[in-house]
C-alpha cells in the first residue's frame, strides 16, 4: 500500500485545522434551554444541537466542564455555533474561553437581552436559518491525509471485538497514522491490562510512562474508594458474550490502535498538538468519551460494537462497525460495517481493515452514518466527583 | 500481532497466539465433542457457547490465562484441557477483591 494522494475534501479552518462537516451548533449554556435548542435545530437544516444537565453550578467539576464546552463549541465540524445563554457572568467566561480556544464563529443569544423564551427562540432561528444557508454554499476543497483527527471508540463489547472489529479498526488507524492523520485511543478502564502492551510502542519514554501513570492513577482511585469494579467490568453483557476479566476486554479494547508507535498522552477534552497516535484519559462511558473527543478536535469517529451500541454525536460523524454478523446484518439503521465477517471466515482482517478506512475516507468527504441519519446526537458531561455543591 | 491474516473458513474455534492456553469459540461446542482443526485435536468436555474459551492445555490453579499472547487473568481452581474457561474458574490479576 503506497501513501497515495489524499482523496479526502474539507472544509478548511483559518488555523488549519479542518471539517468533513458545516454544522450549525445551537448550544445551550444552561440546561433549560436545551428544549429551546433543539427546536431551533429540528426548524433548521443543516444546523445540530445539544442537551445537558448542567444550570450554571460552580462545581468541583467545573474547570473540566468548562473546558468540554468550550472545545465542543469550537470543534472543526462547525461552520458557527449560536450559543444560548441565561446571561450570566459563569457563561460569558465559557464563551471567552472558547474564544481562545479556536477561531470558530460564536453567535450568542442572551435570554436576558431577548427579553422572553420566545424571543430568544425567534432570534436565535433567524441568525441560525441566516447561518445555515452561508454554511451550504461552502465547497469542500481537497485536504491532506493530516485533516484526519480519528476518535476510536468501542462499545458493548463482546468476545468478537478482539478478534473482527477491533484489529480491523487496528489496520484503518494504522495506515492513517502512516498517512500523516491523528488517532486517538481512550477509556483509560479499557487499556487496563494492556497498558505495558501500549507503552512500550511509545515513540519516547516519558510518554510510555505517561500512559502507565494514567492507568496507575485511575486504579488507585478505584481501590481508594474501595469499589469492586468486577462488578461493572467486565459488564454482564461482555460476561455473557464470553468476555471473563477486564484484562481480556483491554487486551480486546487496545487493538483499535493497531501497531502504530504512540505520539502523547492528552487530558480528558484535550486537544492533539500534532499527528501521530495518541492516548486520551477519558471515563469508559462511551458518550463522555465521544463528548470529550468532540472538545479535542476529532472530526471522524469509528465505533465498534458487539451489541449494536446506538450512540453519536452531534458534531463528529460516527462510523459503527459491528464485531459479529448475529447482530450487524440485523441492527442495519444502526450499523455501518459488519465486521463479524472476519470470524465467519469470509474475509479477511485485512479486508474489512481496507474496508473500514475506504468508509472513513467516504464518510469524511460527506457520506452520511447511519449514526447521523438516526439524529444520535447524544452529549454527556464527564464529571469526576458527584454533581452536588 | 494480528490474529487472523487469512479467511478463518468454517472454523470451530480459533487459535489466537501461540503461546496462547485458551481458544476462542466460534461456534456452540457440544460436550464430548471433537474438534480437530489446524493439526490440533481437542475434545470439549463440556457444552461451550459461542465466543466463550476453550482451554486448549491443562492449566493448573493460580497458573495465567494466556489471550492473545497476554496474561489476561489467572486460574481460580484447576482447568482440564477441553473445559469451558470463563468466571467460574478464571478471575482477572488487576482490580480483584479476591481474598488472598
Amino acid at each position: 500500500m503506497s501513501n497515495s494522494t489524499s482523496p479526502l475534501l474539507g472544509y478548511p479552518r483559518p488555523d488549519g485545522r479542518w471539517g468533513f462537516r458545516n454544522h450549525i451548533l445551537i448550544l445551550p449554556l444552561h440546561q433549560a434551554l436545551s428544549t429551546a435548542a433543539r427546536d431551533i435545530a429540528d426548524a433548521t437544516p443543516g444546523a445540530v444541537a445539544i442537551s445537558h444537565d448542567w444550570s450554571g453550578e460552580i462545581e468541583k467539576d467545573f474547570e473540566r466542564i468548562s473546558k468540554t464546552f468550550a472545545g465542543f463549541a469550537g470543534n472543526p465540524n462547525i461552520f458557527t455555533t449560536v450559543v444560548l445563554t441565561i446571561g450570566t457572568e459563569v457563561e460569558a467566561g465559557i464563551i471567552e474561553r472558547a474564544k481562545k480556544f479556536s477561531p470558530t464563529p460564536l453567535v450568542e443569544v442572551k435570554l436576558s437581552d431577548a427579553g422572553s423564551m420566545f424571543k430568544l427562540v425567534t432570534s436565535a432561528l433567524e441568525k441560525a436559518g441566516e447561518l445555515a444557508e452561508k454554511a451550504a454554499a461552502e465547497s469542500r476543497v481537497p485536504a491532506p491525509w493530516s485533516s484526519v483527527v480519528l476518535g476510536l471508540e468501542c462499545g458493548g463489547s463482546d468476545a468478537y471485538s478482539g478478534i473482527t472489529a477491533n484489529p480491523a479498526l487496528g489496520v484503518a488507524s494504522d495506515r492513517l497514522v502512516e498517512f500523516g492523520a491523528t488517532s486517538i485511543l481512550a477509556e483509560t478502564m479499557e487499556i487496563l491490562g494492556a497498558e505495558h502492551l501500549l507503552a512500550a510502542r511509545a515513540l519516547d519514554p516519558k510518554v510510555g510512562a505517561q500512559i502507565i501513570e494514567v492507568v496507575a492513577r485511575y486504579e488507585r482511585s478505584i481501590n481508594y474508594e474501595g469499589i469492586d469494579i468486577r462488578g461493572a467490568q467486565p459488564s454482564r453483557g461482555n460476561i455473557e458474550g464470553g468476555l471473563s476479566t477486564l484484562e481480556e476486554k483491554s487486551l480486546g479494547a487496545a487493538k483499535k490502535a493497531g501497531n502504530a508507535p504512540f505520539t502523547g498522552v492528552l487530558e480528558y477534552a484535550d486537544r492533539p498538538t500534532a499527528p501521530g497516535l495518541y492516548f486520551m484519559d477519558t471515563p469508559g462511558h462511551d458518550i463522555e468519551q465521544l463528548t470529550g473527543f468532540a472538545a479535542a478536535d476529532v472530526n471522524i469517529t469509528v465505533f465498534t460494537t458487539g451489541r449494536g451500541t446506538p450512540t453519536g454525536s452531534a458534531v463528529i460523524p460516527t462510523i459503527k462497525v459491528a464485531t459479529n454478523s448475529e447482530m450487524g446484518l440485523v441492527l442495519t439503521d444502526l450499523i455501518d460495517i459488519n465486521a463479524g465477517t472476519i470470524s465467519d471466515g469470509t474475509q479477511t482482517l485485512e479486508e474489512v481493515g481496507q474496508i473500514i478506512f475506504d468508509e472513513i475516507v467516504r464518510v469524511a468527504n460527506g457520506h452520511l452514518t447511519k449514526a447521523e441519519h438516526g439524529k444520535h446526537h447524544e452529549f454527556n458531561l464527564s464529571r469526576l466527583y458527584g454533581s452536588t455543591l | 500481532m494480528r490474529p487472523v491474516s487469512s479467511p478463518t473458513g468454517q472454523r470451530k474455534i480459533l487459535f489466537l497466539n501461540p503461546k496462547d492456553n485458551i481458544a476462542v469459540c466460534l461456534a456452540d461446542i457440544n460436550a464430548g465433542e471433537k474438534i480437530s482443526q489446524d493439526g490440533r485435536e481437542i475434545s470439549a468436555v463440556e457444552a461451550i457457547p459461542r465466543g466463550h474459551k476453550i482451554a486448549t492445555a491443562d492449566i493448573a490453579k493460580g497458573d495465567g490465562i494466556i489471550k492473545y499472547g497476554e496474561r489476561m487473568g489467572h486460574a481460580t481452581k484447576s482447568i482440564a484441557t477441553g473445559s469451558h474457561v470463563h468466571t467460574h474458574n478464571v478471575l482477572g490479576d488487576r482490580l480483584s477483591t479476591e481474598s488472598a
